[in-house]
């Protein structure tokens, strides 16, 4: 905007700033109560400034564990849920792609009974049919996998309405150019379909992934050993200790951690939407 | 090289919808044929039923020798050219002209050869290969979609109202150009428009089309002096053909609806007596008669176009145009008189449009 209005736009930034320390300050609490030891923060002393313990609780979290009910290694956490998250964004985006694409480009007997069934998986999150999806992934042998713990949550509809609804809005006359340019369906999927979805992916990777990594009740559900715990459920077993004094510093620590790769799959996809946005294709 | 044949092709949408009933000619090897017609006649759903874009529900389309019903869009050796482009908006300029070569496993050496020579004729210059389509400005797009069609040197080049999108400026150059380029590559080439001024100028051969039939077929002189119907006749000319309702009073004479007389060449015309008839007559043809003789006309109002002028009126109860060539201005004035001359006038039957 052009406009010169001071005071409006004084009180813009008040509020954005604001804004801006409500949602940071927690976090740079938590922050800060992982650079000092236990005692000062069960005595109530933490103040606004760092400690001087960051890069010992650091090391000691990321790869000696915490002594507690948790024996695992932060680490080891976090390779776990980037793992599960990849797979399951990853896996998503690629089931969806190909029932969009099949259900938008391709006449077959019951096309429409099969819109309609994926429609209605959105009425069933993994909470829903979380104990036959259970009894599957046990008999199957798959607790304690990285397959157990993302193969039930990939199938999507939501991502397959998204790219049906995104396919239908590409011109006819790309399918038709396509044809008569000789591309098959193969192809015309991965010369053209996919790089105009480019953006699309992009963003839902990013919800996905977070999606991924956020997941409690079914990790927790379908992982006994240590070494197979995502961090989510990692700080949970930090902080709930018995008989004993909660290392505090130690579970902040943790959970600064576990905001990083989200924080970094944001920061990195965020160049693809912001270029998305400047040059609309199609 | 090929030449295309239409046998009593028809088209029924699943719908149920009968959008072309029954439609042959056939475009000779190295012919410019146009389809026109206007918006909804079934030109476009004809074109694509060339193209192998749209199932043929009854009749044959042979390429060549061959017929091509059943053959896929990408055996069918075409290409086509697109009213919105539809150029690969993801894709460079060179990389659109090259897709459908490299599908065909083209080598990569020859591809280069094939769209240099193509960017050549249709000046786009290396920088523009470069570029994506959105980048370009309408005509360039234009440009680029007909370098996609062209590196494939097809058998055929399909056109579907590529030039609608353009301002009208640009519209008559690549008109022109198209033209020139068809001329050069002697490539069979179906057009489809439905601007009567394009299809005239563009076309070796003219298809009028009309609520999924043939009207006519003919070079486009002969059916725009000897229309087969009274939509023909209507539809080819800018401003249209003026038209007027009589009854044959005797050979060589029609008496308009006001009681006017109206002298036609009865050596062409052989309607019986006492037939109803439509008489019409191009604008150009007509002039005002300054001594008081011919029929009178009541003038409303004058058009100026530079080129010369439109004179609007009424004549035998009918709207009626006269078109005067630059330096002969309108007469002042509402009550005038028009002379007609005799080969002017064509016949009509009122209730088939046939012409008699
Ligand atoms: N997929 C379809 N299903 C049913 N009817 C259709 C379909 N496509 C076109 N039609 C109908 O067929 C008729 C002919 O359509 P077509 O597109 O061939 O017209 P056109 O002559 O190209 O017109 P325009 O000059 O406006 O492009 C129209 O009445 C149209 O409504
Ligand atoms: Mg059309």
């Amino acid at each position: 905007m052009v406009e010169n209005r001071p005071f409006g736009n004084a009180l813009a930034h008040f509020i954005l700033i604001a804004g801006v320390i409500v949602i940071v300050f927690p976090v740079y609490m938590a922050f800060v109560a992982s650079t000092w030891d236990a005692a000062t923060i069960a005595n109530g002393k933490l103040g606004l400034v760092p400690g001087p313990h960051l890069v010992e609780n650091y090391t000691r979290i990321l790869f000696e564990g915490t002594g507690g009910t948790t024996r695992a290694h932060v680490a080891t956490m976090l390779l776990n849920s980037t793992i599960s998250a990849v797979i399951i964004a990853v896996g998503k985006i690629a089931i969806s792609l190909i029932s969009a694409y099949a259900i938008v480009y391709f006449r077959f007997p019951f096309r429409m009974a099969a819109f309609w069934l994926i429609f209605l998986t959105l009425m069933f999150p993994v909470e829903v049919r979380i104990y036959p999806t259970y009894k599957i992934v046990a008999d199957l042998g798959l607790l304690d996998t990285y397959t157990g713990l993302s193969v039930p949550l990939i199938a999507s509809a939501t991502a397959t309405l998204l790219f049906r609804q995104f396919f239908m809005t590409v011109p006819d006359e790309l399918l038709e150019a396509a044809k008569i340019d000789a591309a098959g369906p193969i192809r015309f999927f991965k010369d053209v379909l996919l790089p105009l979805s480019r953006t699309n992916i992009a963003a839902l990777f990013v919800i996905l992934f977070i999606y991924g990594w956020n997941q409690y009740l079914w990790p927790l559900l379908i992982t006994t050993r240590d070494d197979m715990q995502t961090i989510v459920i990692g700080i949970k077993k930090i902080v709930a200790v018995q008989d004993a004094l909660t290392e505090w510093q130690l579970a902040m620590a943790t959970a600064v951690l576990a905001m990083l790769p989200p924080v970094l799959v944001v920061v990195l996809m965020q160049k693809l939407f912001v270029k998305g946005l400047v040059e609309t294709e199609k | 090289m090929a030449s295309v044949l239409l046998d009593q092709v028809v088209k029924t949408y699943p719908g149920g919808f009968t959008a072309v009933k029954g439609v042959s000619f056939a475009v000779p090897d190295g012919g410019f044929c146009v389809l026109v017609g206007p918006s909804g006649c079934g030109k476009s759903t004809l074109l694509r039923m060339i193209a192998g874009l749209e199932a043929i529900s009854d009749g044959a389309v042979s390429i060549g020798d061959r017929v091509v019903n059943k053959v896929e869009p990408m055996d069918r050796d075409i290409a086509m050219v697109f009213q919105n482009y539809a150029l690969y908006p993801h894709m460079s300029v060179y990389d659109n002209m090259a897709y459908g070569l490299r599908n065909l496993k083209t080598p990569e050496p020859e591809i280069l050869a094939r769209v240099g020579e193509a960017a050549k004729i249709l000046e786009l210059n290396d920088e523009m290969l470069k570029r994506k389509p959105r980048q370009l400005s309408g005509g360039q797009r234009q440009r680029v979609a007909m370098g996609r069609a062209i590196v494939r040197k097809p058998a055929v080049f399909l056109f579907d109202e590529p030039l609608s999108n353009l301002d009208a400026k640009l519209r008559v150059q690549m008109r022109i150009e198209i033209r020139k380029l068809q001329r050069r590559l002697k490539t069979t080439s179906i057009y489809v428009t439905h601007d009567q001024l394009e299809a005239m100028t563009l076309a070796d051969m003219l298809v009028v089309m009309n609520a999924g039939r043939v009207e006519q077929v003919g070079a486009p002189l002969e059916l725009y002096e000897r229309p087969a119907s009274v939509f023909v006749a209507g539809f080819l000319g800018s401003p249209p053909m003026n038209f007027l309702d009589g009854v044959i009073e005797k050979p060589g004479l029609v008496r308009l609806s006001d009681g006017g007389e109206l002298a036609y060449d009865h050596a062409h015309f052989g309607p019986p007596l006492g037939a109803e008839v439509k008489a019409g007559v191009r604008p150009e043809r007509v002039t005002f008669a300054r001594d008081g003789a011919g029929l009178p006309f009541t003038l409303e109002l004058v058009e100026e176009l530079g080129l010369g002028q439109l004179a609007h009126g009424r004549l035998a109860g009918a709207d009626f145009t006269v078109a005067l060539p630059a330096a002969h201005n309108a007469p002042s004035g509402e009550a005038q008189h028009l002379a007609i001359p005799l080969d002017a006038v064509h016949l009509f039957d009122r209730k088939t449009g046939a012409r008699l």
